[in-house]
């Protein structure tokens, strides 16, 4: 078992990886009463297409698929459902699905053996049957039906619709009422077959674990199975230039929302350095002690602060300012003249060593609870990235290096805009 | 964990939490004030106009570059209602001192940054600056606009409204639009004064810390030196449905541009003395049982058995004694949705529900109650709602009253309950 200490926010990660694949990551927190179980494979929404280890054709699922097995999953044999029996131990359990992973968590402060076998054991028995596969698709209906009355939702995937030609990062997670209805048991059974193996999923446990004797426990509740090879994931090509400038929609609202966002290309290299030049980027552009802030606040066109945010895995990277305006087009008017001005002007000093402070307190605060420190351990590991590596890049970050980000990344023709706008 | 109250004034309490745990301190100061039509739109603007500068930090730019050089510290002001209370909000959160090399003490920085905001405004001739005001008074207009923006959460508020027609508890939090006009910087900072040096304030600062160095602290604060001894009215929140004409459900559909309907049904707890405190356990079981939890009814039944919903729930508002069960239906499935909601609540009356459910509504229930100590914002607001019930209980007593509910006592609950309002947002 491998140890990684970071001595600025004072925490130890053992990571190990089993016989039969599973990589295994232990962050202990000694008298934290809560104990956080995330097991992830390393397959989301994204991976409709793909050549399973081994095959020689290409398989191509329904839109929703990843979504509906982290529904299904919970089904047992006999009728019972893991959901129920994890409720009745006490613990709080879930899972979710993004573009690019599913996970299977709870977090205990009692019972925190049975509920890890049941979860053990239902992540490694998935069982499926016809009927139990048609009754879910009425309740993943209201769940699409539900997000399609979120102005927030609405907002946010036409952005990314308006950045994305091909990449199904465009996609509805959950899929269309549609695209679940071709869902069938055997759809199920391939897909888990494929990406659920130890090999491609990843366990976390913080909370207060001694390592050693955690790891041993985990080893025992292993089923063997046989290791696969590479999954080949199938993404069309997807174009450079964004897909359109703006899509606009209207809903039952009373202001508009907006989302202004950059499409940025795919790197394999200084990934945590680039997340964090660009998180420093957005905050100097309209972060909440910048000019241009104070400027669209004091004339009434922004509420509040912007929701700023970079995404990306290895098939797509985006960047997003979001917010409410009564004028949206107007706040990206103002946005747009001051990236010009900025790159002219060159970043200012003072502001730089600023932001870098505050970012590196949010960073650490990271830390403080047990649930975000292995959600965050785990989404970073699918991105091959170690979380403290935040902590220790941040130091280092120079501000030349942050304006070859910024002149590359903030252009206009990588540009797109959503609106949510009232109905009249 | 433990909580230490400390009167600084009278109507002023200081209430320390000392918690190594985390790796930040978070301190907060509440306002209260009973709820009324007069002041709800006031004390609305009044966070939103303090945090946009200080005597010290005149402008919200030099506030925010403040609590970016201080390790970025989160500073978040709000107003919220817990029952006929209203509540300004004030937090902060900073980095411990442990985990910054710079010498100077952060908690004592974030302490009189966070004082320095509510307590020290900046003032123009005696008065709030009216730019400030006429832009907050702007925002706040579009933030009451924006009720409708959120239909689960507009759905709630409707049902509330009609549950408690022209009753305190009706009140929107953010007040109303018409009350703007007649605000201005000379009349508010006038009623601030007056909230200031009436209201009961309470200041929570949870962290790894040294009690008597904190008190020291905030004894010592300039802003808190200035503050006077004060009655500190508020509305204790006891068991109380004061509601509601109900002798005939109030059935209300209304009309917007939704994809999906949503139901909220709102119930009343009736025959409950208010000098009952183990009412509350009992409820709050009966209320875990029948749509608090992935085993409870309204999940089993309208959720996993006729897939009517994937988000269906109930829950139990404490300081007004109502439950609100919640739906995210098909339209065309209202009568079917609301059949079976019917059907679990009469399942209840009839005692239909085993000792495993009641068991494992238990276990659900110790599990969050364990978990109170383990994020800081939720301890603070365990404790403040202590505070305006005026019922103390160390979370291990919580646990101990809600182990000795049992059947009988659930069953009584549930054949005191009845319908008062259903609401239907449809298209």
């Amino acid at each position: 078992m491998q140890i990684i200490e970071n001595t600025k926010v004072k925490e130890k990660l053992y990571i190990d990886k089993l016989e039969n694949g599973l990589t295994v990551m232990i962050i202990p927190k000694k008298g934290i009463r809560k104990k956080y179980a995330i097991w992830g494979t390393h397959y989301g929404s994204n991976n409709s297409k793909f050549m399973a280890s081994g095959e020689k054709e290409i398989t191509i699922v329904p839109d929703g698929v990843a979504h509906f097995l982290e529904h299904k999953m919970f089904e047992q044999e006999g009728g019972t459902n893991s959901l129920d029996v994890l409720s009745a131990l006490g613990v709080n359990a879930n899972a979710y699905t993004t573009n690019d992973h599913t996970a299977y968590l709870f977090e205990s402060t009692e019972n925190f053996e049975p509920a890890f076998d049941e979860l053990a054991n239902y992540i490694q028995h998935p069982y499926f049957t016809d009927e139990n596969v048609e009754k879910e698709k009425g309740i993943i209906g209201q769940e699409i039906m539900m997000y399609d009355d979120e102005p927030n939702w609405v907002v946010y995937i036409n952005a990314v619709k308006a950045m994305y030609s091909k990449n199904p990062v465009r996609l509805d997670i959950a899929g269309t009422i549609e695209s679940i209805s071709k869902i069938d048991k055997d759809i199920l059974y391939k897909c888990y077959n494929t990406f659920y193996n130890p090999s491609n999923m990843v366990l976390v446990l913080c909370g207060d674990f001694e390592p050693e004797k955690t790891i041993e426990y985990v080893k025992q509740k292993q089923v063997n199975k046989e290791k696969v090879g590479k999954i080949d994931r199938i993404y069309e090509e997807e174009p450079e230039e964004i897909n359109q400038k703006e899509i606009i929609k209207k809903m039952e609202v009373s202001i508009p929302s907006f989302i202004i966002g950059y499409k940025d290309k795919v790197v394999t290299n200084d990934i945590v350095k680039r997340h964090i030049a660009v998180e420093i980027i957005l905050n100097l552009i309209i972060g909440k002690s910048s000019n241009l802030y104070k400027e669209l606040y004091n004339s009434g066109l922004m509420l509040q602060e912007a929701e700023l945010a970079y995404e990306f895995t290895d098939n797509y990277a985006y960047i997003m300012i979001g917010g409410q305006s009564k004028k949206p087009k107007e706040v990206q008017e103002y946005l747009n003249k001051e990236i010009e001005n900025m790159k002219k002007s060159g970043l200012n000093e003072e502001d730089f060593k600023r932001i870098k402070r505050m970012i590196y307190g949010d960073y650490v605060k990271e830390f403080n609870e047990v649930g975000d420190i292995s959600r965050m351990f785990l989404a970073d590991y699918f991105k091959g990235i170690n979380s403290f590596d935040y902590i220790e890049e941040i130091e280092k970050i120079d501000i030349e290096y942050v304006m070859s980000v910024f002149k590359e990344v903030f252009n206009e023709d990588k540009q797109v805009i959503s609106i949510v706008e009232p109905l009249n | 964990m433990q909580e230490k109250i400390i009167e600084i004034k009278k109507g002023i309490k200081l209430h320390l939490i000392k918690n190594d745990k985390f790796k930040t301190n978070l301190i907060s100061v509440f306002i209260t004030r009973p709820l009324n039509r007069e002041e709800v739109t006031k004390n609305a603007l009044i966070p939103a106009v303090l945090r946009r500068g200080t005597e010290n930090l005149k402008t919200q730019e030099d506030i925010n570059k403040q609590l970016e050089n201080m390790y970025g510290s989160n500073f978040n002001c709000g107003i919220e209602k817990t029952g006929d209370n209203h509540v300004i909000k004030f937090y902060l959160e900073s980095l411990n001192d442990n985990f910054i090399s710079d010498t100077e003490s952060l908690v004592q920085n974030s302490i009189n940054t966070l004082f320095d905001i509510v307590f020290n405004p900046l003032l123009i001739e005696n008065k709030f600056n009216t730019e400030y005001i006429d832009g907050e008074k702007n925002n706040l207009k579009q933030i009451i606009d924006a009720k409708i923006d959120n239909k689960n959460l507009y759905s709630l508020i409707r049902c509330t409204e009609e549950m408690y027609k022209d009753k305190p508890y009706s009140l929107y939090k953010y007040g109303y639009s018409e009350d703007l006009e007649k605000i201005d910087a000379k009349n508010l900072y006038e009623y601030y004064t007056k909230v200031i040096n009436e209201s009961k304030i309470d200041i929570f600062i949870s962290g790894d810390l040294d009690s008597n160095q904190i008190e020291n602290i905030v004894r010592e604060n300039m802003n808190i030196k200035k503050l006077n001894d004060r009655e500190g009215k508020f509305i204790v929140n006891i068991q109380d449905s004061e509601n509601i004409n109900n002798d005939k459900v109030n059935e209300v559909e209304e009309k917007m541009d939704v994809t999906q309907g949503k139901l909220v049904i709102g119930l009343n707890i009736n025959n409950v003395r208010k000098d009952d405190k183990n009412t509350m356990f009992r409820v709050i079981l009966y209320n875990t049982i029948l749509g608090d939890s992935a085993n409870s009814k309204l999940f089993q039944n309208v959720r996993e058995k006729a897939h009517l919903a994937y988000t269906t729930r109930s829950t139990y508002i404490r300081p007004k004694n109502i439950i609100f069960v919640r739906a995210g239906i098909e339209i065309d499935n209202y009568q079917k949705a609301l059949d079976i909601i019917k059907e679990q609540l009469e399942d209840m009356k009839n005692g239909n529900f085993t000792d495993d459910e009641i068991n494992n509504a238990k276990n659900y229930l110790y599990s969050s109650i364990n978990s109170i100590e383990e994020e800081q914002d939720t301890e603070i607001t365990y404790y403040f709602g202590q505070e305006l019930s005026q019922a103390f209980y160390s979370p291990e007593e919580y646990k101990k009253n809600i182990e000795l509910v049992n059947k009988e006592q659930i069953i009584n609950i549930a054949n005191n309950i009845s319908i008062n309002t259903i609401y239907f947002l449809k298209k």
